[in-house]
């Protein structure tokens, strides 16, 4: 099968800089995909070249197998939601949603009454006669979503579009979206830097950094399954153990500082390859003493960082700097400065061979 | 301190204002002459004024030379303010000095080149001398209201306008041009206002045959002080009160009025 | 438009040359040849040579219209500043309504014609005017001729020019965040000193914007002293418009024209220099 978006090969350069460095992507019909990564990872300039406002380098854009890359923007029929909405403030927001209609020559009762239909959907019923000023932030938000859809584009792009919103309406248009899109099962690239967004809206998470792809994957394959240092670093917490495999059969690896640790089964890993062991702070256990049957450490406690109900242990083993998630519950009994163990199973062990 | 100041203040804003309120009893004045208080007061001025061929053709002139200089600047200005806010290239900050220049040059000095160059042209006392020159002197505050404008101009709205399928001439009409048109109208105001007050240059140049209104006071207030002039300062004076009490005062009136409509619903009934 | 909007990173295009094109041919021919004009005939009327420079840079006349011209638009500038500084922060400091009918005020003034507060003004000062009769009423036996004078003139270019300088200082002075003058006095500046160290530098950008307009504008002006000055008193763009109109001295009057724009650009360059040409009329 193939997919509906593709990425071949695309590279953007400035001058001597390497925006982007052949850039590989393939997206199904229908999936939400998301481009995360920290600034200047070039999450954006795909983005735009996807919509046609960059030229890339080198490389091909693809849509149902035929290639957009010559086209005009205007023309690639793909409806994008800006940063900060891009609504025309002369236009009231029914009219911001007739406009792609009425640019494709829509009749205008008939255009008229798409984008009444099309506001319903997005709960702006009453409010179609209002300018963009006249709307709270939230509001504007959903006038965008519209506009970019109201005329069935092949795509749609978000492009970081929740980031001026408050943190409660930042949630609440986050399922809203995600409500939208299946409803219409619009093929959808959403760009953020926020990683808990782009764990809970995407299908897939394609996480960028320094101009290429880092890993294209699952939000859970992204989380448990990290196939860089880079992905295990960005996304979530991690604790990251230096060291060198030593029996691929068994799985066992050898840190310098902590000894022989058993790891998850991997694909990757072979004898006398150095690997990082990434270890999630919520898969540590802490404890008073050992524990049968897991792998245990011992650790000194140097800092709590209290959250209400959980908490963040920092402690060093050995050397080597851990961090563990506890519960609220279980934090009143600790101290810093306490020595303890730590314990985890083999199977929370992820080897990062890249 | 602070009472001396506050009567340095209440004296500065007497001394700006009483020049311009007298005006205004002097034109309903029936003295032939200088005096205020007027000894009486009558309509007759304004009749003079609006009969009298001597002071209606100037004001014609002055209409015509000050739409003509509006058309000519902005046609001339709003391309080239385009290229300068929205382009890089070599010798753009020359380029925005030089448009800069005619503010700099003072007008006694371009009607000494208007009066030889346009005579050579053989446009010297016609309107199109006038609006030629006019033009020239009125480009860089045209440009200077109209770049802060569009500096301001949100580009994601085209990029917006496009990728909702607008070919880029089309964003254009639809999008740029009606989000800039506060920023075309005053630019054009400025334009016209300062082609329609141009006095130096049009005394030199504008002759009998294209005498602006300007001209015809110049002479008037130099030579006989004709109580008309009274009538005339009057009237433009209103016409200033008038542009810059309006526009708020119509702003107000009109969010009044709009108030009620927000809650009534659906576009389309 | 196609290439400026949607290339907005690539390389450079034609656009920008052939939409500035028409004003740069439109200034090169009507704006820049004019001017060159006055330069040559300043060399060549009536006759090729140097000799209008020599009499316009020697000439006692020359000198002494120069001298009252320069001292003129000293004088407008200063008294311009001493009426303007202290209104423009009384507007700070009353209501914001009194504030906007002030700056109503005083825009009003900045557009009304210059010839209708010209007209004004001899009307104020004439001999049988509002202030004379004043005068008359203070016992005053034979009161001096206020119009075609030094002070008259004077008096009408404060008044003309007053509104550049009001509005340059104020746009200045309504931007100082009053958190600084007050964590200044907290700090224990008396009020003489807090003016001298703290407000007089802060407002400093926006006296030189006034400054400089008031000063070359008043440099240039025709029409005022032309109309209320004294006959025996003329200033610079006066005596050039008069060898012009009255002789047809084009060749002097030129000469004196290149001086007099070689003194303006010469100022407005040292200022282009130190804050940008574009913030003055901003």
């Amino acid at each position: 099968m193939t997919s509906y978006l593709q990425l071949t090969g695309i590279s953007k350069t400035y001058g001597t800089f390497a925006a982007l460095s052949k850039v590989d992507l393939a997206v199904d019909k229908g999936e939400f995909i998301t481009f995360l990564g920290p600034s200047g990872s070039g999450k954006t300039t795909t983005l735009m070249i996807i919509a046609g406002f960059e030229k890339a380098s080198t490389g091909d854009v693809l849509i149902d197998g035929g290639s957009i890359t010559a086209m005009a923007p205007h023309e690639r029929n793909i409806g994008i939601v800006f940063q900060n909405y891009g609504l025309f403030p002369h236009k009231r927001a029914i009219e911001n949603v007739y406009f792609p209609l009425q640019m494709r020559g829509a009749a205008r009762a008939e255009g008229l009454r798409k984008a009444a239909a099309m506001l319903d959907l997005v709960g702006l019923k009453d409010l179609g006669s209002r300018y963009p000023k006249e709307l709270s932030g939230g509001q504007q938000q959903r006038v965008a979503l519209a506009r970019a859809l109201v005329f069935e584009p092949s795509l749609l792009l978000l492009d970081e579009p929740l980031g001026a919103l408050d943190k409660n309406l930042r949630e609440q248009m986050q399922i809203e979206i995600k409500r939208i899109q299946r409803a219409l099962g619009v093929t959808t690239v959403f760009v953020t830097h926020d990683q808990s967004e782009a764990m809970s809206m995407s299908d897939r998470i394609v996480v960028f950094d320094k101009g290429r792809i880092e890993q294209a994957a699952t939000p859970l394959d992204i989380y448990h399954r990290p196939q860089t240092k880079f992905v295990a670093g960005f996304v979530g917490e991690s604790n990251l153990i230096e060291a060198v495999v030593t029996d691929a059969g068994s799985r066992l690896a050898t840190s310098p500082a902590l000894g022989e640790i058993e790891y998850a089964p991997s694909e990757t890993a072979a004898p006398g390859k150095p690997v990082m062991l990434m270890i999630r702070p919520e898969h540590i256990r802490l404890s008073r003493r050992p524990i049968e049957g897991r792998r245990n450490a011992a650790m000194k406690i140097e800092t709590i960082v209290n959250y209400g109900d959980n908490a963040l242990v920092i402690g060093n083993s050995s050397g080597v700097p851990m961090r563990v998630r506890v519960l609220g519950a279980d934090v009143v009994i600790l101290k810093e400065g306490d020595d303890c163990h730590i314990s985890w199973m083999p199977d929370a062990v992820f080897p990062i061979t890249a | 301190m602070n009472r001396l100041l506050l009567s340095i203040g209440v004296f500065a804003v007497i001394f700006i204002a009483a020049p311009l309120v007298i005006v205004v009893p002097m034109s309903f004045s029936n003295a032939r002459s200088l005096q205020f208080p007027p000894p009486g007061y009558w309509l007759g001025y304004y009749q003079a004024y609006f009969t009298d061929m001597r002071w209606l053709r100037p004001t014609w002139n002055s209409i015509i030379i000050a739409s003509g200089t509006t058309v000519l600047t902005m046609t001339l200005v709003v391309p080239a303010t385009f290229a300068l806010v929205r382009h890089r290239f070599a010798g753009k900050s020359f380029a925005d000095l030089m448009l800069l220049m005619p503010l700099a040059v003072p007008h006694i000095v371009m009607a000494v080149g208007y009066y030889s160059f346009l005579g050579k042209l053989g446009i010297v006392q016609t309107h199109l001398g006038v609006i030629v020159a006019h033009t020239c002197l009125t480009v860089p505050i045209a440009f200077l209201v109209l770049s802060a404008n569009l500096k301001g101009f949100d580009r994601t709205l085209e990029r917006a306008a496009i990728s909702l399928g607008a070919s880029p001439w089309r964003t254009f009409i639809h999008i740029t041009l009606p989000i800039l048109k506060p920023g075309l109208i005053v630019s054009a105001l400025f334009t016209f206002v300062q082609s329609f007050d141009e006095t130096v240059v049009a005394i030199f140049i504008s002759g009998r045959d294209a005498a602006t209104l300007p001209r015809k006071m110049f002479d008037s207030i130099r030579q006989e002080a004709d109580p008309v002039i009274a009538v005339v300062s009057t009237l433009l004076f209103l016409l200033v009160l008038a542009g810059i009490v309006a526009p708020p005062l119509w702003k107000a009136l009109r969010t009044r009025m709009k108030a009620p409509a927000l809650s009534s619903g659906d576009f389309q009934s | 438009m196609q290439a400026s909007i949607t290339r907005l990173t690539e390389r450079p295009t034609l656009w920008p040359w052939l939409l500035l094109t028409p004003l740069a041919l439109y200034l090169a021919i009507f704006f820049v040849v004019p001017l060159v004009d006055v330069v040559v005939m300043s060399f060549t009327e009536p006759k090729p040579t140097l000799s209008n420079y020599t009499h316009v840079l020697t000439g006692a006349l020359y000198q002494r219209v120069f001298i009252n011209t320069f001292a003129t638009a000293l004088l407008v500038t200063v008294v311009c500043l001493v009426v303007g500084y202290p209104l423009a922060y009384l507007m700070t400091r009353v209501s914001p309504r009194s504030a906007m009918l002030i700056l109503t005020l005083v825009t009003m003034s900045f557009w009304t014609s210059f010839l209708v507060r010209t007209y004004a003004w001899m009307v104020l000062l004439g001999d049988s005017g509002p202030i004379i009769a004043l005068v008359r009423a203070l016992g005053v036996q034979d009161p001096p001729h206020l119009l075609f004078t030094r002070f008259s003139s004077t008096l009408a270019m404060v008044h003309i020019l007053a509104p550049y300088m009001i509005m340059n200082i104020y746009s200045v002075m309504r931007k100082i965040d009053p958190v600084l003058i007050r964590s200044a006095q907290s700090l224990g500046a008396k009020s003489g000193s807090l003016f001298r160290h703290v407000y007089l530098p802060l407002t400093a950008p926006g006296i030189a914007n006034g400054s400089v307009l008031v000063f070359v504008i008043c440099l240039g002006f025709y029409v005022t002293p032309v109309l209320l000055g004294s006959p025996r008193e003329q200033m610079i763009a006066g005596l050039i418009g008069h060898q012009i109109d009255e002789f047809l001295a084009f060749g002097l009057g030129s000469a004196m024209a290149v001086v007099l724009l070689l003194i303006t650009l010469t100022i407005l360059t040292i200022y282009h220099r130190r804050f940008g040409l574009d913030k003055l009329w901003g």
